[in-house]
């Protein structure tokens, strides 16, 4: 009865993961086939649209691009947000509630409608904002803002962070030092399993990219978008080597975050 | 002067005094125990010791030095908790070098003090142990060479035990009693467990709604007890009013009287009792509560329940409920207490 069953489900879920794969496995093969045309199965296989696409300096330049927005905008979290966990917890464990509000608000507006506003807003600005990374980073920023302070916050309150603190201090700490050597490197866990995820999901983002920026500081996502009337062979190879990445961080993340290494 | 001097230290949250001019001291060498129920001001009073509270008046001084308003990180005092606090990135021997390193003790020398300390606590082999491959046990005693490494002028346990199974908290309470006596630590220990602090303790302070309510030895604080409070934390002492006592025994005394359990017998006939006891009163068994070598008797008596302890000789001696029985209470133990 229960080896029924459990063949039954098994059946399920393979079904489904198998559906699901089917046009990543597709698209796969036909990044490696030289022509898929008229025939059920592609003419041939090849390296060339992968070689194609290592070698075309604007894909490279797109990838550094993203690499540097994505990058600079979990920072600027990571720099703001660990101090403020700090101090919500330590000093004001009450205001925790009020984070966890203010923290979702990005959320509340579609990015849509707040690039628009955005738009419209820095359309007057002193000093040229659209169309350069810097909207982007300070706009990723706000997207990334509750993955990383969530964890931040879970990785406080898995520890007992007022008696460690207390208990530094008592051994002679300032609160800097128990901050670095204490504190700071309990957060690691939390702090790269956000980073390795909250990346993956910024790679990704494709409204903001284009509506604030667009092709003025071309990014991996309106690079694909800008490519797509090329060969299909092309772009398949372009989408695979973003999903690869993105797996990559993706499984990075949640291997981190399961891990009880460090 | 006395090593440690308590003065007027008064704390509020907003409205909420948690504790009030209190007053002691505390000569070196000495072991004292903050006891009270939960929520009397205890671990507040023992953190503002430490400087981790702000205290709102009064002073504290440590060998002669103020050391009210310092930075608990100047303080010299080390302190236990209850959550053990040990920093979970580093292994024991890390955690109790992290004093040592912040006062910039030279590298030999705290290797020295590192390898003592292990050897005191008998941590001998777990030198490089995380804190979570460790037992509850030994992460405390792994806290307790952390605070007394940095040889700290006053020790302060917060609760160290409670978190503990019941035989582990016995071996430590010895331990941590041997340790203290052997480096001559004026200690300070919190606990709401009157049994732990009769045990350790060269005096109590009884703690109750931000008050010391009694401060003495263990032995005149339960044998003594100031007032019906003292009594009922104490010792599951019988607390009877002024009337209970008029219309049980005659007396006409000023105040409440309490009696201990173990100061009320069951009478057996042909046993012969001291003259001290009063004359037999007519009572009814009404509860009874198996503690192993004793037998605690609810019973009723007049208007009253009264609680005693019988010694636990053979289970054929178990009293059943509903069994009317004549109690004796002894004399001398009558205690006078204030409301």
């Amino acid at each position: 009865m229960q080896n029924a069953n459990l063949f039954y489900h098994k059946t399920v879920v393979y079904s489904l993961v198998a559906l699901l794969a089917l046009p990543i496995a597709a698209t796969l093969m036909y990044s490696f086939s030289s022509q898929w045309g008229a025939t059920v199965l592609p003419d041939g296989f090849t390296l060339k649209w992968y070689s194609q696409l290592f070698s075309d300096i604007r894909f490279l330049e797109a990838f550094g691009r993203s690499l540097f927005v994505c990058v600079s905008a979990l920072l600027l979290a990571l720099l703001l947000v660990i101090p403020l966990a700090f101090v919500v917890f330590y000093y004001y464990p009450g205001y925790d509630r009020l984070m966890n509000l203010l923290i979702l608000l990005p959320f509340a507006v579609p990015p849509v409608v707040s690039s628009v506003g955005l738009l419209q807003f820095y359309a007057d600005a002193p000093f040229p904002m659209l169309g350069t990374p810097w909207i982007l980073i300070g706009t990723y920023f706000t997207i990334a803002l509750p993955f990383i302070y969530r964890a931040i916050a879970n990785s406080f309150m898995a520890i007992n962070l007022r008696d460690l603190v207390d208990a530094a201090h008592l051994l002679g700490a300032s609160t800097p030092k128990a901050f670095f050597y204490i504190i700071l490197p309990n957060l690691k866990k939390g702090v790269l399993a956000s980073m390795f995820l909250s990346f993956s999901f910024l790679l990704g983002e494709f409204v903001f990219a284009n509506i604030l920026v667009g092709t003025r500081y071309e990014t991996l996502q309106v690079y694909l978008y800008n490519m797509r009337q090329t060969s299909g062979h092309f772009t398949s190879a372009l989408v695979m080597t973003y999903f690869f990445f993105i797996f990559i961080c993706t499984w990075l993340g949640s291997r981190i975050s399961k891990s009880n290494a460090l | 002067m006395s090593y440690v001097n308590v003065t007027g230290l008064s704390k509020a949250f907003g409205q909420n005094q948690v504790f009030s001019d209190i007053e002691f001291t505390i000569e070196q060498g000495e072991f004292i125990t903050l006891l009270g129920p939960s929520g009397c001001g205890k671990s507040t009073l023992l953190r503002s010791i430490a400087g981790l509270n702000s205290v709102d008046s009064g002073s504290l001084t440590v060998a002669g030095e103020k050391i009210t308003h310092l930075a608990p990180q100047k303080r010299e005092i080390g302190m236990v908790f209850q959550s053990y606090a040990l920093f979970p990135n580093m292994t024991v021997e890390e955690n109790i070098a992290f004093g040592l390193k912040m006062k910039s003790v030279p590298k030999e020398e705290a290797s020295r003090k590192i390898a003592r300390i292990i050897d005191l606590v008998e941590l001998k082999g777990k030198e490089h142990c995380y804190p979570h491959q460790l037992s509850g046990g030994q992460c405390q005693r792994v806290a307790l060479a952390r605070a007394l490494v940095v040889e700290p002028r006053i020790l302060l346990l917060d609760e160290p035990l409670s978190a503990l199974d019941a035989k582990i908290r016995k071996n430590l309470r010895v331990q941590i009693r041997r340790i203290q006596k052997e480096l001559n630590l004026t200690t300070i220990f919190v606990t709401h467990d009157q049994e732990e602090a009769m045990l350790m303790s060269d005096r109590i302070f009884l703690m109750n709604n931000g008050q010391i309510v009694q401060s003495g030895t263990p032995e005149t604080i339960y044998t003594q007890p100031a007032n019906a409070f003292v009594a009922g934390f104490m010792g599951h002492y019988n607390v009877l009013d002024r009337n209970s006592v008029l219309n049980l025994f005659g007396l006409d005394s000023a105040q409440a009287i309490a009696i201990r359990p173990e100061a009320i017998y069951i009478r057996e006939p042909g046993r012969q009792y001291p003259a001290q006891m009063t004359e037999p009163k007519k009572a009814i068994i009404k509860d009874h509560q198996l503690l192993g070598s004793v037998i605690r008797y609810t019973a009723q008596i007049g208007a009253n329940e009264v609680t005693l302890d019988a010694l636990n000789r053979s289970a054929d001696a178990l009293i059943p409920e509903g069994c009317p029985v004549e109690l004796l209470f002894d004399r001398n133990e009558f205690q006078p207490v204030g409301a």
